[in-house]
């Protein structure tokens, strides 16, 4: 398979703290690209390098060949992303935070309405779509949230933390909807803390702390090569069992305003 | 259409309709200026002029309680007595009460119940017939200097007007061939307006409340809708979208232009409905001025809202910049009531112009021309402050 997310070098630093350290990994079509790491470990901002919305310090990535930089255009075009926070306006309807979305990729009338239909109907959330997302439950939420970032058909879908807080219900649902997606040829990067989820949906999972990427290979080789019966039990033992607390004096606004 | 255009369109549209939806906000925002309009129409009530609509003389204070004492037992001081009662009861200024004595009186000043009290003194009778000058004297009230002070001028106006009538007929027993009316006042004066039509406070306050709200509700509004998205998340939806942060901020500003001459209209409204206010000028020139204030302030929204990490903190920065502009920048009173250093300063930041302009627009229909040193600072200030607040949102949407 070959490589549609190439990083080189990929580093990114604020204000003296280098919160990703030339990384170099790719991620190769149609798989799902398991991304771990303890919080603060570098998973958010390396993501947050490979959708556009951080510049690099150094290095660069690209995407499909695309430059995530020089070409960040292209890149948006082809990648969606499910952030944590969820990307949905609340005082807006199901419909209507689709329709917005739908509308600033550039899709319009006939085609943007069949799209909509055809996702709220894979999420079963048809039922729903005039009703204001604020009175949505959380699952709903998180499934609608994961359609908007599929609006326009994206090639390489980032999901971030897809199904924390959610109910065993949603997180079967969501779970199976990413197996689906993968079956119909996305690529998809997962970040997640559940390690039984990365194991059950990844293909092959990149295990990034302190900035730089400890481990990269399918969940079985890792478990394999570390003597360990399961992902969870590699993690801990590859990052340790010590809690990672750090501060810093100054704020960034990134992080008082929440991660990717 | 270009695909920026649209996307800032589409960005205007959906934070407008967002807005919509949020009703208890909605309706705050069109109470605001309601309430600002209301709240000032009866503070500054217009003076000395009639109201087109009620026909009623306003004043700044009504029914004031004044008592008036006589002293004299004459038939003319009585006669003064009854003119001053009737006049002032017949302008609505003040309500008369008669007491036996000015101590009587003084009491009711000391607890309130009275502003002043006109005392007619012995002797004035007599010394009217006997051709000499009679004195009256006025105590006021002196705890509240500036009330007393208008009510002392209306007192004396009413008396000038009885001792008017006295001249005019001493001059009449002295000859009857004179003009008396020339005798008493040789020379009169009358005031011409720039405009045809009676004029109010409310030429001054409309449009300086306009711009006032314009600009007041664009920066929090400017600032809420970036800071909100920033917050929870949904902005990062925006920017990983092929699009370009020049879309996103002339989507917000145009959201929030709009949300800004609606504001301004209902101000507009109620002005010209309730206070008599008309628009002399062009509207379209009206609506220039309007844009051109609201882009002369939006950078420094953007300035403030990019370099605060969460809405509260750009909030009380910009107000830092609002509730100063308010009073020295000619909205509520002239601004030649400051000291020259204050009046620097208040000619010194845009409201300043587009409160100018919006007035010599509508009150003086100035022309195009005539406002252009108005609106030629705005643009200065619109190019230069989105030039710098520009660059510094896009920084600080990748960083």
């Amino acid at each position: 398979m070959d490589a549609i997310i190439e990083t080189h070098g990929l580093t990114k630093r604020f204000n003296g703290f280098t919160a990703v350290d030339h990384v170099n990994f790719d991620v190769r079509e149609g798989e799902i690209f398991g991304f771990l790491g303890p919080n603060g470990a570098g998973k958010s901002t390396t993501i947050r390098m490979l959708c556009t919305l951080t510049k690099p310090s150094e290095g660069t990535a690209t995407i499909k060949g695309y430059d995530i930089v020089r070409e960040a255009e292209q890149v948006r075009r082809i990648i969606g992303l499910v952030a944590e926070k969820l990307i949905l306006y609340p005082y807006l309807t199901g419909a209507e935070n689709l329709r917005f979305f739908g509308r600033l990729y550039g899709l319009r009338g006939r085609q943007l309405e069949e799209r909509i239909e055809e996702l709220l109907e894979m999420v079963l959330l048809t039922r729903f779509k005039d009703f204001p997302v604020g009175g949505y439950s959380s699952g709903m939420r998180q499934r609608l949230n994961i359609i908007r970032g599929l609006i326009h058909d994206p090639e390489i879908l980032f999901l971030d933390e897809p199904t924390t807080m959610l109910d065993p219900q949603s997180v079967r649902f969501i779970r199976d909807l990413i197996k689906e997606l993968k079956n119909r040829g996305k690529t998809i990067i997962l970040t997640t803390h559940i390690m039984e989820e990365a194991e059950e949906l990844s293909d092959r999972v990149g295990i990034i702390d302190h900035g730089k990427i400890i481990a990269l290979d399918t969940p079985e080789d890792l478990k394999q090569r570390y003597g360990c019966s399961s992902l969870h039990e590699v993690f801990l033992e590859l990052t340790g069992r010590t809690l990672r607390d750090h501060v810093s004096n100054s704020i960034p606004v990134r992080r008082t305003i929440g991660r990717v | 259409m270009p695909r920026s255009l649209e996307a800032a369109l589409d960005i205007a549209y959906k934070d407008l309709h967002q807005f919509w939806r949020m009703k208890m906000l909605f309706v705050t925002f069109l109470l605001m200026p309601i309430v600002l309009m209301t709240l000032f129409g009866f503070m500054f009530p217009t003076v000395g002029t009639s109201n087109p609509y009620s026909g009623k003389i306003a004043a700044p204070y009504r029914h004031i309680q004044v008592g008036i004492v006589v002293e004299d037992g004459g038939g003319l001081a009585y006669s003064v007595a009854d003119q001053f009662k009737q006049i002032s009861s017949s302008m609505g200024l003040l309500d008369v009460r008669e007491y036996a004595s000015l101590g009587a009186a003084r009491e009711e000043i000391v607890k309130g119940r009275l502003k002043g009290v006109v005392v007619i003194p012995y002797g004035f009778s007599e010394a009217l017939a006997s051709n000499r000058q009679a004195a009256i004297t006025v105590t006021m009230d002196d705890t509240s200097a500036q009330l007393a002070s208008t009510i002392y001028s209306e007192i004396s106006m009413i008396l000038g007007m009885i001792s008017e009538g006295f001249s005019h007929s001493i001059i009449v027993k002295l000859d009857p061939s004179m003009d008396a009316s020339f005798a008493v006042e040789p020379i009169t004066v009358e005031r011409k307006s720039l405009i045809s039509g009676t004029t109010s406070t409310f030429e001054f306050l409309a449009p300086g409340f306009m711009a006032l709200t314009m600009v007041m509700g664009t920066l929090s509004g400017l600032g809420a809708a970036i800071a909100r998205e920033k917050e929870q998340g949904t902005m990062d939806g925006i920017l990983v979208a092929p699009i370009s942060s020049y879309a996103i901020i002339a989507g917000k500003v145009a959201a929030q232009t709009v949300r800004a001459m609606i504001q301004a209209s209902i101000i507009l409204g109620i002005a010209m409905i309730f206070f008599g206010v008309r628009i002399y000028g062009s509207p379209l020139l009206m609506l220039l001025v309007m844009i051109l204030g609201v882009s002369s302030f939006i950078g420094i929204g953007i300035i403030a809202t990019s370099m605060a990490a969460e809405q509260e903190t750009a909030m009380t920065l910009l107000m830092l910049l609002q509730i100063p502009s308010m009073f020295i920048c000619n909205i509520m009173f002239p601004i030649e009531q400051l000291p020259s250093w204050l009046q620097a300063v208040g000619r010194a930041l845009p409201l300043y112009y587009a409160a100018d302009g919006l007035r010599k627009v509508i009150v003086l229909n100035a022309s195009l021309s005539q406002i252009s040193p108005d609106l030629t600072i705005l643009l200065i200030y619109s190019i230069v402050t989105l030039g710098i607040a520009i660059p510094i949102f896009r920084r600080s949407l990748t960083r």
